[in-house]
């Protein structure tokens, strides 16, 4: 036990890394996901590559993926530190999930309410505006945690490539001390106070965002 | 050198194949014991005593908020510091069934809660026992409910499944590294490999959503 207590810097530097990696790739991936619908909605000659990508992404595992971009792209002489190989493999991953949220988020304000609004000569931008956003918006936002805490929970396979985060440190401690209760509990509970917090923080943002519904 | 891509592929074609059936004898080891397991928690959940209800919530709050990854070093390496040791696959099933458990807890709730209370209580009037009401009435028809949701369960146990690899197990992803350690090929390797884990999580896309609107025509 005091062993770990000398470790315990390392481990909240760790909580750090593993939290700014997957924040900045669900950010990231967030923009990737809203890209691809844009486009998506725009030309619709690009639906179909959009779809196939969506469906390459979630068909197969995020560590394949990794490796993919990890072990692979060195062939073609593109190398990547282990971190910028994460973040980016963790970005195009999120965004697939993303661009499915915001597809359906999208879909789900009815089709009733277009029409009705350009029967009463409301502008293309109008109804964007104040019609389809708003209430797409409304849809996604309690939504939007679970892919962050998709993401944090994905982020810990990082680990197999030696990316310095969480679950990484938890095994050089353990390899250091010879103990592996302390450390690995120490590991999943750090996972879900994480992964709790970020959940309260987007249902508040959630029910904030939309307080105008409830009147 | 190995001449062209296509004799490569049948080195690695046999092999992947044998990893694939691997995952999917696991993964479908842990779905059924998951199974099982959820249907004790929604027991749990439905209790009248708060302890049990508590029980039941931290367990899935748990099991959805921490990476499976940290989960399978906890029960791999936890018996061993006990002094038992777990082989890899067998650590990697009973992670895997107590992970999706926590998520097919929350498909059969709705299942659970779809079947009509009046037949409870005709089984009661019927002298049925409680077992024999959840083995005879409500299980089958819960089954069926959520079959598509349950198969799509399936395919996300199968993604997350590759990091069962660390812990020694010779599933398809494991297959993976080590094909690459003897052709040093990765990026052809790994890309193949994930086509198998694309067209396993295809076909059983496929075969839910046949059963979905199978459903649909026969009660929509």
């Amino acid at each position: 036990m005091n062993d770990f207590l000398t470790y315990l810097p390392d481990f909240a530097h760790a909580l750090w890394t593993t939290l700014y990696i997957s924040l900045a790739a669900a950010a990231m991936g967030a923009v990737v996901g809203f890209g691809l619908n844009t486009l998506r909605l725009w030309l619709p000659l690009c639906a179909w590559p959009c779809r196939v990508y969506v469906w390459l992404i979630r068909g197969t595992p995020f560590l394949a993926q990794l490796f993919v971009f990890y072990f692979g792209l060195p062939v073609l002489g593109v190398t990547l530190d282990a971190v910028t190989a994460t973040v980016l493999a963790l970005t195009l991953y999120s965004g697939a999930y993303f661009a499915e949220l915001f597809r359906s988020a999208w879909n789900s304000v009815p089709k009733g309410q277009l029409e009705a609004a350009r029967v009463h000569g409301i502008g293309g931008a109008q109804i964007f505006w104040h019609i389809q956003a708003p209430q797409a918006l409304a849809f996604c936002l309690p939504l939007l945690g679970n892919q962050v805490i998709l993401t944090i929970k994905e982020s810990a396979v990082a680990s197999i490539i030696t990316v310095p985060e969480l679950t990484q440190t938890a095994g050089q401690i353990v390899s250091n001390t010879y103990s592996y209760v302390v450390p690995y509990t120490l590991l999943v509970l750090s996972y879900w106070l994480l992964t709790q917090a970020v959940g309260l923080g987007a249902a508040w943002l959630a029910q904030r965002a939309t307080r105008y519904q409830k009147g | 050198m190995m001449a062209t891509f296509y004799d490569r592929l049948g080195l690695y074609a046999p092999a992947l194949w044998q990893g694939a059936q691997v995952t999917l004898v696991l993964c479908l080891l842990a779905m059924a014991l998951g199974f099982v397991i959820a249907v004790l928690l929604d027991g749990l959940g439905r209790s009248s005593s708060r302890g049990w209800v508590w029980c039941s919530r931290v367990y899935v709050s748990f099991f959805r908020g921490t990476p499976l990854l940290a989960q399978l070093l906890l029960c791999f390496y936890l018996p061993s510091a006990l002094g038992v040791d777990v082989p890899g696959s067998v650590a990697a099933v009973m992670v895997l069934a107590l992970n999706t458990a926590a998520y097919q807890a929350q498909i059969l709730r709705s299942g659970f809660d779809a079947i009509a209370p009046g037949q409870l209580e005709a089984a009661a009037v019927f002298g049925l026992s409680r077992r024999q009401t959840l083995l005879q009435i409500q299980l089958p028809q819960v089954l069926r409910l959520t079959l598509p949701a349950l198969v799509s369960e399936f395919i996300d146990v199968i993604k997350v499944s590759a990091v069962i690899s660390v812990v020694a197990v010779t599933d398809l992803m494991r297959v993976g590294q080590q094909l690459v350690a003897q052709t040093y090929r990765p990026l052809e390797v790994y890309l193949v490999a994930a086509l198998f884990y694309l067209a396993l999580t295809s076909i059983l896309a496929l075969i839910g959503r046949i059963l979905e609107k199978r459903w649909q025509e026969r009660h929509g």
